[in-house]
């Protein structure tokens, strides 16, 4: 794989001298925990689409567990001194990093299904910390972590293609999107990948809030939701990203800030970040806000609207749904917008199936036939329920599934949730 | 040689020896582990932990084939659930529910309980012992465990696979004398209960820290676990 930089430093030792540093009680119990019984390789998409075993999840955190056992142990230590465990070596490292980055999407699956109930999906997020601590990490991540840090967008969106952007998106579509205004109750942060390549679901949160009367606003210092050090493993870099945000939170003086379509933001921002840094504000997710609003009468809806579309589906994102929490909301509204379309793929909810896009794989080039082959499994999915439009919350999903089905020419249109809501509003 | 010698060394000072350096090794490993500190969680929850923590329990436990969280695994890992919980639930059944066992229990703790008949703990003996070679097959033969397999896996498979051979054996009174088997039985024992800590057997204990751990996450998040 191409990897930055990796002749310099001794690069096993500095992910190993990581692994021990990250290694507290939760991750020894975890590692502890496990049987190797093999199981979790089956729910990993990875390895039900290409059947190699370097895949199982179980696998992807070996690493670690050599490290753990053998500065932990005492039987670590003697089988290390009888030369019956192998030292972590660069190689491995090498080796490692393709594994953890081009064939795992963080999407903690195979926790669902692990008789231990083990956290794989945080932990390979620790090997992945390893990984970029010792600097071996895929180049075109690099590139986007870059962008991210120097342009403030990992799609290299600067400040004032940003700005221009906005104003087209709101003359283009005549809606009104309020940037920076103080005393706003609401902070919205979208993806750069919603502004550039769905604009539509930017006009359509727009409508939204402004239908129901929220005062809400964007930032222009917080424009980006995206977090490339999250996919990365650094923790600097992510605390440097949510700085941007809740620097921007606290001098508009917002209660709270709604995440919009971006899975691992939601799930960094709403589910770790408290335990990182300080979090002045409450943190949403749009379909979380659009349930609420439904529910309190503060927008509605034409009941049946999509009914005619044929059968609609909705993808569980891995981070809004299974490790966000918001597994019912989008239902409700479906259940509004498509009473006798809307159809249940299977598996779904907690367990279901990632797109095979998220946890950065998509930024990487490199592991593109991967991710067409792991799509075909909600190919298959698709196919099954005899969808014809699928529907989700996710930016990162959206774009997997419309790459994909690009790829394969299918005939599903993908349509985000948000939009479908504000085409189904009845404005007053 | 003599047996009688070795049994009676083998059920007594050894047994004691052998059980005391299980509790003293579980003991080492649960401090060693836990002691490497927590990071407080100060995420605000949508949802009950605890609620999630006892649906991990209840899922966790309930594991009989036609619940529908338990069909994927059935039917992707046939062998290793069937002889996995085959395996578990008749090692588990026998050292508590058989009666030469519950006698043991009865010396150490001071009190007994009914136990099965014995045709009930002989059949399932005997399904443990196929479940557990099974399982060492499918370990040969699966591309995922042969991967993840080293010395240590089939070490311990064999020292668990050893007290359950002698054990019946023993009590079918086969090739050997009594006195002999009983020993071997014995040995074995002693060898696993020494050998429990210092491996990954051990994981019944740390079971409770994943298995809860999981179950607050999901709680936390109100999904289900």
């Amino acid at each position: 794989m191409s990897t930055q930089d990796v002749t310099r430093a001794p690069v096993a030792k500095t992910a190993v001298d990581t692994f021990v540093k990250t290694t507290g009680s939760w991750v020894a119990t975890q590692l502890e925990a496990c049987t190797r019984c093999g199981i979790c390789a089956q729910a990993c998409h990875f390895y039900e689409a290409t059947g190699n075993p370097e895949f199982a999840p179980v696998w992807k955190v070996e690493l670690l567990r050599r490290a753990y056992e053998q500065r932990f142990t005492p039987p670590g230590k003697l089988k290390v001194a009888l030369g019956l465990d192998k030292p972590v070596t660069d190689r491995d490292i090498q080796h490692w990093s393709t594994i953890v980055y081009e064939a795992c999407t963080l999407c903690n699956k195979c926790a669902m299904v692990c008789p231990m109930g083990i956290q794989l999906g945080p932990l390979i997020h620790e090997v992945r910390e390893a990984m970029a601590a010792s600097q071996v990490v895929p180049a075109d991540l690099v590139t986007a972590i870059r962008k991210q840090e120097e342009l403030g967008s990992p799609l290299g969106v600067t400040e004032e293609m940003w700005e221009e952007r906005i104003e087209w998106i709101a003359d283009e579509w005549e809606v009104d999107i309020p940037i920076d205004v103080q005393g706003a109750e609401t902070l919205v942060v979208f993806t750069s990948i919603e502004v550039m390549k769905f604009p539509e679901n930017v006009v359509a949160i727009a409508r939204i809030l402004n239908a129901a009367g929220e005062k809400w606003t964007i930032s222009t210092p917080g424009r980006e939701v995206v977090n490339f050090g999250v996919f990365e493993g650094n923790p600097e870099r992510t605390k440097l990203f949510m700085a941007r945000l809740f620097d921007a939170a606290r001098s508009l003086g917002v209660r709270r800030l709604v995440v919009t379509e971006c899975g691992h933001a939601y799930d960094l921002l709403r589910w770790t970040a408290h335990n990182m840094t300080d979090v002045p504000v409450e943190i949403t997710h749009i379909v979380a806000v659009i349930d609420d609003l439904l529910n309190k009468g503060r927008i509605k809806l034409q009941a049946g609207k999509y009914d005619s579309l044929g059968p609609i589906a909705f993808h569980d994102a891995c981070k809004i749904q299974r490790r966000g929490g918001h597994i019912q909301e989008p239902r409700n509204i479906l259940r509004i917008l498509a009473p006798n379309s809307f159809r249940e793929i299977s598996p779904n909810r907690e367990e279901s199936i990632c797109c095979g896009g998220g946890g950065g794989v998509i930024a990487i080039q490199e592991a593109d036939p991967l991710r067409y082959k792991v799509f075909e499994l909600k190919m298959r999915q698709m196919a099954a329920a005899g969808t014809k439009t699928i529907t989700m919350t996710c930016a990162n999903c959206r774009l997997q599934f419309t790459d994909g089905i690009k790829h394969f020419g299918l005939d599903v249109q993908v349509r985000g949730l948000a939009a479908m809501v504000a085409d189904a509003l009845i404005e007053e | 040689m003599d047996w009688y010698a070795i049994l009676e060394f083998s059920r007594g000072p050894m047994f004691y020896t052998a059980l005391l350096v299980f509790m003293a090794g579980m003991t080492y490993r649960l401090f060693s582990t836990i002691l490497l500190g927590w990071q407080a969680d100060r995420v605000p929850n949508r949802g009950s932990k605890l609620r999630g923590v006892a649906v991990s329990y209840l899922k966790g436990f309930g594991i009989w084939p036609f619940f529908p969280w338990v069909k994927g695994t059935l039917s992707r890992n046939p062998v290793t659930y069937l002889a996995g919980g085959l395996f578990h639930l008749g090692l588990f059944v026998v050292i508590f529910l058989g009666t030469a066992h519950m006698l043991v229990w009865k010396s150490l703790l001071g009190f007994g309980w009914p136990t099965l008949a014995l045709p009930i703990i002989d059949w399932l003996s005997a399904v443990t012992i196929v479940a557990m070679i099974a399982l060492a097959i499918n370990r040969r033969i699966n591309p995922v465990l042969r991967l993840i397999s080293g010395p240590a896996e089939w070490t311990n498979l064999i020292i668990v696979f050893l007290p359950m051979i002698t054990g019946y054996m023993t009590t079918h009174h086969l090739w050997f004398r009594y006195e002999t088997l009983f020993s071997l039985h014995m040995l074995s024992i002693n060898l696993m209960l020494i050998w429990i800590p210092f491996s990954r057997i051990s994981h019944f204990m740390f079971y409770f820290f994943s298995r809860t751990f999981h179950g607050a996450q999901a709680g936390k998040r109100a999904v289900a676990p």
